[in-house]
């Protein structure tokens, strides 16, 4: 029993339709509530790890170790102005920065997390078809990077929606045939494996040890869609200046930050449940929800040491890596999934 | 869709974009008119002058003496090497020789000063790059150099430690060991630091091949310093007109044929371990004796006149930095003129950053080593 139904049957008495929408009200509600506290554990996680990188100390002034550091950082982004550049195209300016976060929001309702003792699943959407919804509700996000690109009237803003583009259909098209191929050796074992759920459940050993290429191809596109060095090419600080989000401030440019954060953590989870086995593993009875945590997390460290470790590669030659070498490697991995399916019914 | 204006003109095929002033990788206060293509970059245009403080007609207003505090200001990152471009041409003028033991503490500052110079660049090459930690590697090394100047000299970056005639104080044991110390400690980290950038093959895809300086471009436009030898030409003032005691120390000239960023970055990197070489020589040959010339005392100085006009050049950590002077026969010299290297080594960027992309002009222009304090002056 999920926290959606739970909240149905508590919703019950006010009739059928109420009491869903009520439910998933409400369980919208703990999932943004759930994405946020994520978030801001997350940035602090990595203000501390970077520091630890960098020699330095990291935030210790406001709070315990500085743990409320994040908090007052929300607070002033909260109370900021937000400047208005003058000659922007108003709609789309103001829309972009909503586009970013609810595209993030949306992937977060539909990715399944496991059971957490007598809580349920947080999950809010049950599809049969929810690796679609969930690549979907990706593919909004770099919709909202375009629009504040091309809307804020600034030229470093253009290129760096451009860029974003020329990124974004280089490593998607990989993306999606590394997906493909999971659905490939899925479908030998469920009827419908385009069902998150059943993807993860008929993992016996997870799909990141036979599809070795696939989960690299996977993460790579995943750093690239939360964009941070070594893929930062379209928010680049030192030429760009930040890109997209340049005419952005306050809690405007806040919800482009949480995005990338949230992307960073979305990434992670996905490659943990597609590839990883999720929220398996063993007793995971009722600490499925824990597992998937402790997997998402361990990868969250891995991006943030590639985000610390490497230099921005140029525009061009990741274009050419998403054509020349992602989209073969995702090819031959498609060939070994099929392989394995038919040969070893895996 | 709000297009960008110079778009809407149509007989234009390329756009205009301003870079900086205030911009996070212009390294101060460079500004860059760049015609772009596309992400092609096809003409770019270095406006300076927004840092332009008239150190050369200020110092001709001041006594000889005091007119070092400008030339601290022109290159700030490596303070001790512009001190040392100024008295090299003051004293000659003058005609007050600095006493033997004042000539090797200023060669182990210069070259001290040297290490903390390259050191800010290759951090901020780094950052250029998107590389964000070896910026701080590199700030903790240079926190040590700096902490040697602030025992010599009380002050951090902006020194004023050499004075005419000699140095502003003398260097005791305890200073001794500590840059003993650091000549030990400091090759192992650098070492390090130098891992962190060439051990990455993104590092090393953005440096290769890009921004080819050829020799004759080079000489014709003037690039001197670690540009000019990353360009095969192997040409050192250190060497070519030995200036203080270079001559009676064992150090080489690191030279590359490869003309790129790559070659500039392994040059720079290169250089400082020949400073520590010479360090290393220097501090154990520093004799005794007095630290300044009697005659240069300091109820004198405001009073030392020069006669005539001299030329001195010295290598700084950019390049040659030469320092004109004609005196009157007064207190305060009659002309002071500058030659800067940077400037001269930014003169060069148009034609290094002709059709590469945007990125790559920004890999390029952190090659060349900007310090704007010296190219606005």
């Amino acid at each position: 029993m999920n926290v959606l139904q739970r909240l149905q049957a508590f919703f019950a008495i006010l009739g059928h339709y109420p009491s869903y929408i009520l439910a998933y009200f409400f369980e919208t509600l703990f999932m943004i509530i759930f994405v946020t506290v994520m978030l801001i554990v997350m940035i602090y996680l990595f203000r501390k790890y970077m520091a630890r990188v960098q020699l330095r100390i990291g935030p210790n002034r406001v709070g315990k170790f500085g743990s409320l550091q994040l908090i007052a950082d929300a607070l002033k982004l909260v109370g900021k102005e937000s400047i208005l550049p003058r000659k922007r195209d108003d709609l789309p300016y103001r829309v972009a920065p909503i586009v970013v976060f609810l595209g993030l929001i949306m992937a977060f309702a539909i990715i399944p997390y496991g059971d957490f003792y007598y809580i349920g699943s947080l999950t809010v959407t049950h599809s049969n078809v929810s690796l679609l919804l969930l690549f979907a509700a990706i593919a909004i996000m770099p919709i909202g990077e375009v629009l504040a690109g091309v809307s804020s009237n600034n030229k470093y803003a253009v290129i760096g929606a451009l860029r974003g583009v020329a990124k974004d259909i280089s490593f998607e098209v990989p993306m999606m045939m590394s997906v493909l191929a999971l659905v490939m050796m899925a479908s030998a074992r469920t009827s419908e494996p385009l069902n998150l759920t059943n993807l993860i459940s008929v993992q016996s050993i997870p799909y990141g040890i036979p599809q070795i290429i696939g989960l690299g191809v996977f993460f790579i596109a995943m750093v690239a869609r939360a964009s941070y060095s070594p893929f930062d090419m379209s928010e680049s600080d030192s030429e760009l200046v930040s890109g997209h989000s340049i005419e952005y401030s306050g809690m405007r440019f806040g919800m482009f930050y949480m995005g990338m954060f949230g992307s960073i953590f979305l990434g992670s989870m996905i490659v943990s449940l597609l590839y990883l086995g999720g929220y398996n593993g063993p007793f995971s009875g009722d600490a499925g929800f824990i597992y998937l945590l402790i997997k998402a997390m361990i990868l969250v460290i891995i991006s943030f040491t590639i985000w610390l470790s490497v230099p921005r590669i140029r525009i061009d030659k990741f274009v050419n890596m998403g054509w020349k070498y992602l989209l073969p490697a995702a090819v031959i991995n498609l060939v070994i999934a099929g392989i394995l399916t038919l040969g070893l019914s895996l | 869709m709000v297009v960008p204006d110079t778009a809407q003109d149509t007989s234009k095929d390329w756009v205009e974009l301003n870079i900086g002033p205030q911009h996070p990788s212009t390294h101060g206060v460079l500004r860059l008119k760049v015609k772009l293509d596309g992400e092609i970059v096809k003409d770019v245009e270095p406006i300076i002058g927004y840092l332009h403080r008239n150190a050369e007609k200020l110092c001709e207003m001041d006594y000889y003496c005091d007119a070092l505090v400008y030339f601290d200001r022109m290159d700030y990152v490596g303070a001790m090497n512009m001190e040392l471009g100024y008295l090299e041409a003051a004293e000659k003028l003058l005609g007050i020789p600095p006493p033997e033991r004042a000539q090797w503490i200023r060669v182990v500052m210069a070259e001290l000063s040297r290490i903390a110079s390259h050191l800010v660049w290759a951090g901020a090459f780094g950052l250029d790059l998107g590389m964000l930690t070896p910026f701080f590697y590199c700030f903790i090394e240079r926190e040590k150099v700096l902490r040697i100047f602030t025992a010599v000299s009380g002050s951090r970056q902006q020194t004023n430690y050499m004075s005419i005639g000699g140095v502003y104080q003398d260097i005791d044991d305890q200073i001794i060991y500590d840059i003993e110390q650091f000549t030990e400690e400091f090759p192992k980290k650098l070492e390090e630091i130098f891992n962190t950038f060439v051990k990455n093959d993104i590092f090393i895809s953005r440096n290769k091949g890009i921004g080819i300086l050829e020799p004759e471009v080079a000489i014709q436009y003037g690039v001197t310093g670690p540009m000019l030898r990353a360009s095969g030409i192997e040409y050192d003032v250190r060497k070519a007109e030995p200036y203080l005691v270079y001559d009676k120390i064992n150090f080489d000239i690191p030279v590359s044929y490869k003309k790129d960023n790559l070659a500039r970055f392994l040059v720079r990197f290169e250089e400082m371990r020949q400073s520590v070489k010479i360090i290393k020589q220097a501090i154990k040959k520093i004799p005794d004796g007095p630290y300044f010339n009697p005659k240069a005392k300091k109820s004198l100085m405001i009073r030392l006149r020069g006669e005539g006009e001299v030329y001195a050049r010295t290598e700084s950590s950019k390049g040659e930095f030469g320092v004109y002077l004609v005196g009157d026969g007064g207190v305060k010299p009659y002309r002071v003129h500058v030659r800067s290297p940077a400037l001269k080594n930014l003169s060069v960027l148009p034609v290094l950053a002709k059709d590469v992309m945007i990125a790559d002009l920004f890999a390029i222009s952190g090659t060349i080593d900007l310090v704007f304090g010296e190219v606005d002056r």
